[in-house]
Order: C-alpha cells, then structure tokens, then sequence
C-alpha cells in the first residue's frame, strides 16, 4: 500500500497558544508556518487537554512513522494562533472565525451536545436548524471546508478523516470525491434526535464513507437513520507509553503538595468541569459515606474543556459549573473532603492515580470515558457509570464497578464496596481484570485497526 | 543547367495554391484550438466531434479555393459547399435537439440526479444528466438511456416519494463571493419564509462544482403547500439576488481606496 497523504479535521486544537502570537512569536507579515519547535512548552503553547492529544495525535505519529502516512495536515478552530503551525512531520492549519459568529456556533453546538446528551428535557431545541445562530454554525462548518478544499488543491489529499459532532457538516460542504470518514465521539441515541433534526443530520452523515461511534449500542442505534456510509465501531484508544509510573517519593511530594494527608483514602474524578460529568453525584456520595469513613477524600481534577477555557472558545460553562460543585461541598460541610485541583500537567496526574485507592467515572452521559482505561494503566479499579460507552466493556464486579447515575445511593454503595474491601481481594481482582481489558482499548489495538480503515477506504 | 528564373517561372502559376494550402492548413489548427477551448466543460466525445466538424469545414473552403485557383466555376463549388452544410445539419439533428433539450431540462424539469422517474414507458433512479441523454438505473440494474429531447416532448413522472416537496434551486457564484459569508446569509434570509417550507427539511446548500472562476451550489427547500412552489422560487431568487448584490456592494467599498 502506497502511502497515504490525510487530512484530520477537528474542532479542538491540537496545540493551543498561551500568548498572543502577533508581533510577539511571530511575525504576523511572515507567510512560512511557525516552527512548534521554536517556541517553549507550557510557556508559549500547551497541547490541548483530552482526545485530541491522548487519543489522534499518537494515532497519527504512530501512522507517520510507520510509513501508512506520507504526511498529515491538521486544520481546527484556533482562533488565538498563527494562522499555520509546523509539528515534526505535521502542518496544523487554523480556522479563525469572529467573535460574533463564535457566539452564534456556541450556542448552536451546545444545544446539540445538550440534546444529544438529553440533559435539559424542557430545552428540546427543535427549531434548532432554523435559527439564526445555526447560520453561523454552517459559516464555521463551510469556513472549515473551505480551507480543506483550497488545501486539497495544494496536497491532493487521499483521505479526509473529520472528528465530532461540531464538524459534521464539513464532509457535505466538501462537494469531494476522495473518501471521507467521519468519527462521531459522543453518544448516539436515536430517540434523543428531534424530528425535525433528523433529515439534516442525516444529509450530513451521508456526506461521509464511513462512521465511527464509540460503542455497539451507538452504532446500533446509528442505523436506524440509514446512513449510506458504513458505521464502524471502535473503541477509543490510548497509548499506555504515555502513563509513566512515578517513584514513591514523588507520589507522596505530588500528594501532600495537593493537600493530602498520608492516610487520606483517595477517590479520584478526573473529568473537566460540566454539568454533564456529574462530579455533584461523586459528592453527594462522599456526603453519604462521609461519618462512615472519615478519611475518605474525593479529589476532583479538571477544569474547562477548550470551549469553555480562557485560552479556547472562551464559551464558559465550566466556570459556573465548578461555583455550583463549591457551593454543594459546602452545603454538605465536606469542606475538608473534597479537594479541586483544577487541570493538572500528566506526572502530577500518574501521581494522583497512583496515590488514589479507586478511580469514579460518574458522568451522567458519557461518549465513552477513557479516564477508566488510564485508571487501569495504573493498576487502580474503576468505578464506573452505566450511561458511558465504556460500560460495555465492563462486567460488574469482574473488571469494575458499574453504576446507575440516576438511582440514588447506588455510587455511594458501590463506592463502599470498594472502602469495605479491606483485604483488598476485590481491588486486585478489579484492577487485573482492568488491566486485561485495557488492551482493547489501546493504541497498538486502535492503530491495526484504523489502518485497516483507511486502507479500505481508501482501495475499496 | 536550369537557373533561379526559369524554375521560378515554372513554379509561379502554383504559388497561390500553396498560399492557400498553408493558409487553410494554419485556420483549421487555430479553428481546433478555438473549438477545443471552447469546449472543454463539454464530455470529450462532444469536444472531439465538434472540433473534426470545425476543421472539415476549413477543410472544404480551403480546398474550394484551391479548385478555384487552378480555374474551376466557383458556383459549383459553392453549391457543394451548401449541400454539404445541409448535409451535416440533416446528420447531426439528433444531437443537436437532444443538446438543446439539454439546456431546458435542466431549467424546466421537476428532477435531478437521484430521482426516480418514469418517461416513455420505462423507469428509473436518475444516475446521469449528460448533453445527450439521460441514463437511468432500473431496478434490475439495467441502464436506460433516455434522449433528452425525450424528457422535453413526454410526460416525465417523478416517482420519487414527497418531490413535489422538493424546491432545488441552482445557483452559480463568481469566485470573489466568499461562500461561507453567503451561505450564512443565505440561511438568515431564509429563516424568514420558514412558515412557508417543511419545518423537518431545513435548507441543504450542497456544493456541485467549484472551478477557478466559479462555484455551483444547489439549494435545496422542501415547502409545504404545493401550490406555493412558484411563489417560493420567485422569492428566493429575490432573495439571492439582493444577497449577491449586498455582497458585491460590500466587496467594492471594500476595494475602494481610503480617502
């Protein structure tokens, strides 16, 4: 098989810039692409939290250097960064919108990420499609296709491969014979799509040859709108090189920095701060579980996603969501049990999931939860929401814990499971049986797996 | 030895058919190349066609002239020219109807490429619009292919279910149009005819060709009342007009030199 030349298209960066780039790390007149190498990690860039750097980018590296691609272009929203970027073998390209088309394409993703995830009942969001933010949702989308089409002109392409839901129009505004995949991240119930969402999104999907869901249940229920592409399932992926394991010393330094004491019983929640990731649910446990072990602490990492962070969209939800957590902590007087750490650089994180006894996954809806496969990497069970795509990879009480979100005093049970488990026969079950499982979510897994894809997508 | 002159004097009488030779021989290549040019949307079979049809025709009054030259009667000549002339247009009246009925199908017929429709007795999913005929897929999986001018003198039947919903709407942008501003504007304008359209079908704006001078998009509008299909097109086209224009307005303040 010939090399292949990609284009990935994303809504969230790969790298996002920490300072102005005008007059400042770049020349702004300069038409040659800033050189990532140049610039400092952590100081004039950081990689953006989450998917796109734990699970495309060593994806794409790891498709680079295996030759499967001859090279890779990267375009995403990034409206704070120069306008082209070199990484290694990688060019990112950055689609800029104004601020007033921002708000417009705000508000109509997260109506979608809303409905999809069927959070509000009383916010359907029917008439989504006509309103006159959804005008600027579709400027993004068509900016987007623009600048792929005018650097496919350029590169010639062999394959497009476009991830979630916000890009979903791009491979219809396209107009491209060269296939296209789409990977579709979050859950996908069809019973969730209004009416009158239905025919739209299906003229969307059809503008794909094949869509990837997260999960069986997604791709089951994908059918039902009769896409014309082929729906794929497959699981989402880490790379275990990337979880180092830290001395004890540096265990201990990390913890006692973050406000643990050396006898805390730790459970850890790493999931950025939305409503939709229930951290209130992990609280109102410990509330419950609080007089019965005393030294339980809950550990909430994260902050805002690239939408709702300073240094992204600047769309905030994160923020108020993280003032209501606060608020719920102190009505329950948890005060000293519940510590926010905000986001955290990946060594204080192996830290932490080293440090904690079990690792929760309470989201009330969730595309999948890869914050399990790490808890796993480290060794630590998981307890984890039935409502996430990862659920079905788990057998309760075999390799984790399942819970149901929406029946109180199930985490809190299942949590005490685990505290109660004091010969830690269960922990160790869990946590061989997690590790077993993990594999198929790892990146050796996913890479065979999406060249697989590709080349079938691209010879077929 | 013969000299310069006397072969000069042996040559002279040819001279002027060898001018004309060279002369008709340079027409019938630029004549190719115009033709080529001129074309080059059209299917290749097309092009090639017409640019043979081109160079006969050179061909043919060059070679009149050259018979004229050596003194033949030029009304004769004429005369076979004009036969021939008729000729062609007697062959190629097939062709010729069916690439003009091209032209209006495209205009005036309620279909597109993936409609299913019955005309003359067979039916199919449109798979192709060529300048010559349309092709359907029957659904033994059989080609049909149907003379445009077929689609112009017959009934066609759309078979395709809820068409008469479906309002497509062509439209053609110069490259300076920035698209993503117009599509958005588009949207907003339409948002205002929603009572008028399917609340489950919201607008479609598909991109259908894109060249270095220009882009075709369709849009796509499912209405709700059939007798309000003409209504609709006519305001839309309004619509689009004065977006076009608003956009071409905004593009020349933008080019105007600051004063």
């Amino acid at each position: 098989m010939a090399s292949l030349s990609l284009c990935i298209n994303t809504q969230t960066p790969l790298v996002q810039f920490l300072r102005p780039y005008q007059g400042d790390l770049l020349d702004p007149a300069s038409r040659d692409p800033t050189d990532l190498g140049t610039l400092r990690e952590g100081v004039d860039y950081r990689f953006s939290p989450g998917g796109v750097t734990r699970m495309v980018y060593p994806l794409v590296r790891r498709l680079l250097k295996e030759g499967v691609l001859s090279d890779a272009h990267w375009v995403a929203l990034n409206p704070k960064a120069p306008p082209t970027v070199r990484l290694g073998a990688m060019t990112l390209h950055n689609v800029t919108i104004d601020v007033e088309r921002m708000a417009g394409y705000g508000k109509v993703k997260e109506a979608i990420w809303s409905r999809i995830h069927e959070l509000d009942p009383k916010e359907r969001h029917d008439d989504l499609f006509w309103t006159e933010a959804f005008a600027e949702y579709a400027y993004y989308n068509r900016s987007t296709a623009e600048l792929i089409r005018e650097l496919d002109q350029r590169h010639d392409f062999d394959v497009f491969y476009v991830h979630d839901f916000q890009q979903m129009p791009v491979g219809h505004m396209l107009g491209s014979l060269k296939p296209k995949i789409f990977r579709w991240h979050i859950p996908f119930d069809v019973e969730a799509i209004p009416e009158q969402w239905r025919a739209l999104l299906t003229t969307y999907l059809d503008g794909y040859d094949v869509i990837v869901v997260s999960a069986e249940k997604y791709a089951d229920s994908l059918q039902a709108l009769r896409p014309q592409g082929k729906v794929v399932r497959l699981y989402p992926y880490l790379d275990p090189a990337d979880y180092g394991q830290p001395s004890r010393a540096t265990v201990t330094a990390t913890a006692e920095r973050l406000g643990l004491r050396p006898r805390d019983v730790v459970a850890l929640v790493v999931a950025r701060m939305d409503p939709i990731k229930g951290q209130d649910l992990a609280i109102d446990a410990v509330a419950e579980l609080a007089e019965e072990y005393p030294r339980l602490k809950l550990v909430l990492v994260g902050n805002g996603s690239f939408s709702g962070s300073a240094t992204g969209l600047g769309l905030s939800k994160s923020a108020s969501w993280r003032e209501h957590l606060e608020s719920l902590v102190r009505e329950r007087h948890l005060e000293d049990r519940v510590v926010f750490t905000g986001h955290l650089p990946q060594e204080d994180l192996d830290c932490l999931y080293e440090r904690c006894r079990f690792t929760v996954l309470p989201s009330v809806r969730e595309g999948f939860g890869l914050v399990a496969v790490e808890s796993w990497l480290h060794g630590k069970p998981a307890i984890v929401t039935h409502r996430a795509g990862i659920s079905e990879l788990i057998r309760d009480g075999v390799n984790g814990l399942l819970f149901d979100p929406e029946r109180a005093g199930d985490l809190a049970k299942k949590m005490r499971a685990l505290l109660a488990d004091r010969s830690g026969k269960l922990r160790a079950r869990l946590s061989r049986n997690g590790h077993t499982a993990s594999r198929l979510c790892s990146l050796e897994t996913a890479a065979r797996a999406e060249q697989e894809m590709l080349v079938e997508v691209t010879e077929a | 030895m013969v000299g310069l002159g006397t072969l000069w004097v042996w040559f002279a009488p040819y001279f002027p058919v060898l001018v004309i030779v060279v002369v008709t021989v340079v027409v019938a290549w630029v004549t190719d190349l115009i033709i080529g040019g001129l074309m080059r949307q059209s299917t290749p079979q097309m092009a090639r066609t017409a640019r043979r049809l081109g160079v006969v025709v050179v061909a043919v009054i060059g070679g009149t002239l050259v018979l004229q030259a050596v003194g033949l009667n030029p009304t004769v000549i004429l005369l076979v020219i004009g036969l021939l002339g008729v000729t062609v247009l007697v062959a190629l009246r097939e062709p010729l109807s069916n690439y003009g009925a091209k032209y209006f199908s495209d205009i005036y017929t309620p279909f597109k490429v993936g409609d299913t429709i019955l005309v003359q007795g067979v039916s199919g999913k449109v798979i192709e619009i060529n300048p010559m005929t349309t092709v359907l897929l029957s659904e033994n999986d059989q080609l049909i292919s149907v003379p445009n001018v077929a689609l112009i003198r017959d009934v066609v039947v759309n078979t395709s279910p809820q068409k008469w919903k479906e309002l497509v709407i062509p439209v053609s942008l110069s490259a300076t149009v920035d698209l993503p501003t117009f599509e958005s504007d588009l949207l907003k304008s339409l948002t205002k005819l929603r009572v008028r359209l399917d609340p489950r079908f919201p607008p479609v704006i598909t991109t259908k060709a894109v060249t270095a001078q220009s882009t075709d998009l369709v849009l796509t509008l499912m209405i709700r009342r059939p007798e309000d299909r003409e209504a609709i097109t006519v305001e839309v086209n309004k619509r689009l007009g004065e977006i076009l224009e608003r956009m071409r307005g905004g593009l020349r303040s933008a080019r105007a030199p600051e004063s």
